[in-house]
């Protein structure tokens, strides 16, 4: 009994626990991670160091100086950059999670003529790098009609610069987005609107109380993606605003770090921290849907 | 025989009340449609397709913000192929693409490959190569400056261990560039190594088996069964990293500004700089024109390496 059973389980237990392949792998992966994660690790210890420690290279702080974190708010108005970032990031989700589940239910589940052609449309359109647009995207913002000292056919004045506006509608509804908020209409059974329908429900009260509250979880992970857009914004702000009120936490720390020789590196590193802290948070607590949304867009397109 | 003579009859006349019902519905699913789909077209069409055109225009005049601009015909882009400050720029980032973009597809496609052996702690490997990702540019840069800080940065620091001398990263024009390049693999592994991930999940278990069963090895179950079962998504993966390396500024702006001399010099921060500090908008707006034509030619041409690819 005991000769038959013991090499059949020494066969079955040992490839997992002990081939050298498998030790390979996950060393690999280890070393990986390590080299993803120190970086952030150093960012860390070093907003907890002194002035002088940090003259020669070092890993530990002597001691943990939490008085930084609260020193680098007060050498830069990092608090306004903070609520500029939150107001950004709102707006543009809120503007984004309307325009782009409305377009995208359209998409998905109404009997367009040329909806195909419209679907192509949004597809060419993710393709377009902000980069290519913004010459004359700034151009377009800053001949806004009506708002800014413009006049009704949108000169004279500053148009959507430096304002909240400028700020937030330009970049919100991503083709991305009404394309990702469309895949997800699309796997919803159609039988569901007919009946509602039967019941005597109007369209619009088909898309908002039936199918809607259905892609919950797609509404989450648009959400997700566009607050991380917003809040990791740099170049659009840094060409439409001038004043110090309206700028967000990237560009700020981009300008707290100008000065090679006047940088205080603790500082600095601390308000990175305190930069980086909101995103990497929500990406832990959401990280499911920023996968399936990957993983959908990447896959089903 | 009975039942298939009526059923015709039957099925005109129903037919017929329910096309009309389904006209009203049609139509109004068509009206509400429409207006459901009208701010998005609106919004694409003012911030996206007009844009897109204007550019085109813009670059064929010598506008700059003031009230008098004219024609200039393809005037700036002769002047471009003269400007050293550009050709630095594009070179430098072809040359960024040309290496981070195979090298970070290979490494994530590792990653991926090791991640997907059933192993423990999934979640938190996903978790590690993911952060930079979500992680801001600005962020990300600001860390790599101080790390690259040649007199305590970790870069020397940790090098010294293994009695390398210090570099100067950053302000030596040899390494600046290739210090760069290693920042945006590391950052961009992560979307990579997820879109990876769930594509072999994919990959059919029956092929696998069935290799398994002729007796293929490991390598050769990769280049047969799983490497053409990416296929699509390889594509699509190169495509959003072409169009993202191009994309390179936030990096270059805050760690070098496009120095030493212009050894890190990129596209964007010369259409930026052009546009936004010497106010010469419609000479940026054909470096930008020359930009789209660069990636639609390196997006045709990984098209036509990954058709040779598959064909073989």
């Amino acid at each position: 009994m005991t000769s038959a059973t013991l090499p059949a389980v020494a066969a079955a237990g040992k490839p997992s626990a002990f081939r050298p392949g498998r030790i390979l792998l996950y060393a690999g992966l280890v070393i990986g991670a390590l080299l993803m994660i120190t970086p952030f690790l150093w960012m860390v210890l070093t907003a907890f160091k002194s002035e002088l420690e940090i003259l020669k290279f070092s890993w530990l702080p002597g001691e943990l100086r939490w008085s930084n974190f609260s020193e680098a708010m007060q050498t830069a108005p990092f608090l306004r950059y903070f609520r500029n970032s939150a107001l950004i990031a709102l707006g543009e989700t809120a503007f984004t999670l309307v325009v782009c589940t409305t377009a995208g239910y359209a998409l998905a589940k109404m009997p367009l003529r040329g909806g195909k052609l419209m679907l192509g449309y949004f597809i060419v359109l993710l393709l377009v790098p902000f980069q290519i647009i913004l010459v004359p995207l700034f151009m377009i913002v800053k001949s806004i009609p009506l708002f800014g000292g413009n006049n009704i056919l949108g000169q004279g004045g500053i148009g959507w610069l430096n304002s909240w506006w400028g700020l937030i509608i330009p970049l919100g509804a991503a083709p991305f987005f009404t394309f990702l908020a469309r895949q997800f209409f699309v796997s919803l059974p159609d039988e569901l609107a007919q009946a509602a329908r039967v019941d005597g429900l109007g369209e619009f009260g088909i898309f908002w109380r039936i199918m809607l509250p259905l892609i919950k979880p797609a509404l989450i992970t648009i959400g997700v993606f566009q607050i991380e857009a917003a809040w990791n914004g740099f170049l659009w702000p840094l060409m439409i605003t001038t004043s110090d009120e309206l700028r967000p936490l990237q560009l700020g720390l981009a300008i707290f770090s100008q000065n090679p020789a006047e940088i205080q590196w603790p500082y600095l590193m601390a308000g990175t921290a305190l930069a980086t802290l909101p995103m990497i948070v929500l990406f832990v607590f959401a990280q499911k849907r920023f996968i399936e949304g990957m993983a959908n867009v990447g896959i089903k397109g | 025989m009975s039942t298939t003579l009526e059923r015709p009859a039957l099925s005109a006349t129903r037919k017929a009340d329910v096309a009309k019902d389904k006209g009203t519905l049609t139509r109004n699913q068509v009206r509400t449609g429409w207006a459901l789909l009208a701010p998005a077209l609106l919004h694409s069409g003012v911030f996206i397709v007009i844009p897109v055109v204007a550019v085109l225009v813009l670059s064929l005049t010598d506008y700059s913000f003031g009230d008098t601009w004219s024609w200039v015909g393809f005037g700036n882009y002769s002047e471009l192929f003269r400007d050293v400050d550009f050709l630095a720029s594009l070179w430098h980032t072809v040359l960024y693409a040309i290496i981070v973009i195979p090298i970070s597809m290979a490494i994530s496609l590792a990653v991926a490959l090791g991640l997907n052996q059933k192993i423990r702690g999934l979640g938190f490997f996903r978790t590690a190569f993911y952060i930079p990702t979500v992680t801001a540019t600005v962020a990300v840069a600001t860390i790599w400056l101080w790390i690259y800080n040649p007199g305590s940065g970790l870069a020397n620091g940790f090098l010294s261990l293994f009695g390398f001398a210090p570099n100067r990263w950053l302000a030596d024009p040899g390494t600046a560039l290739g210090s760069l390049m290693v920042v945006g693999i590391w950052q961009g592994l992560g979307t990579k190594i997820i879109i990876y991930l769930a594509a072999l999940q994919g990959v059919s278990r029956d092929l696998l088996e069935s290799a398994d069963i002729d007796g293929a090895n490991r390598w050769q179950k990769f280049r047969n069964v799983t490497l053409p079962a990416l296929g699509p998504v390889q594509f699509f993966v190169l495509i959003t990293s072409i169009v993202g390396t191009f994309q390179v500024f936030d990096l270059v702006y805050v760690m070098t500004r496009g120095g030493p001399g212009s050894e890190t010099r990129v596209l964007v921060l010369d259409i930026y700089q052009n546009a936004f500090q010497d106010l010469k908008l419609g000479y940026a707006s054909a470096e930008t024109v020359i930009m789209m034509i660069v990636i639609a030619v390196f997006i045709g041409v990984g098209r036509l390496l990954q058709k040779a690819d598959t064909n073989d």
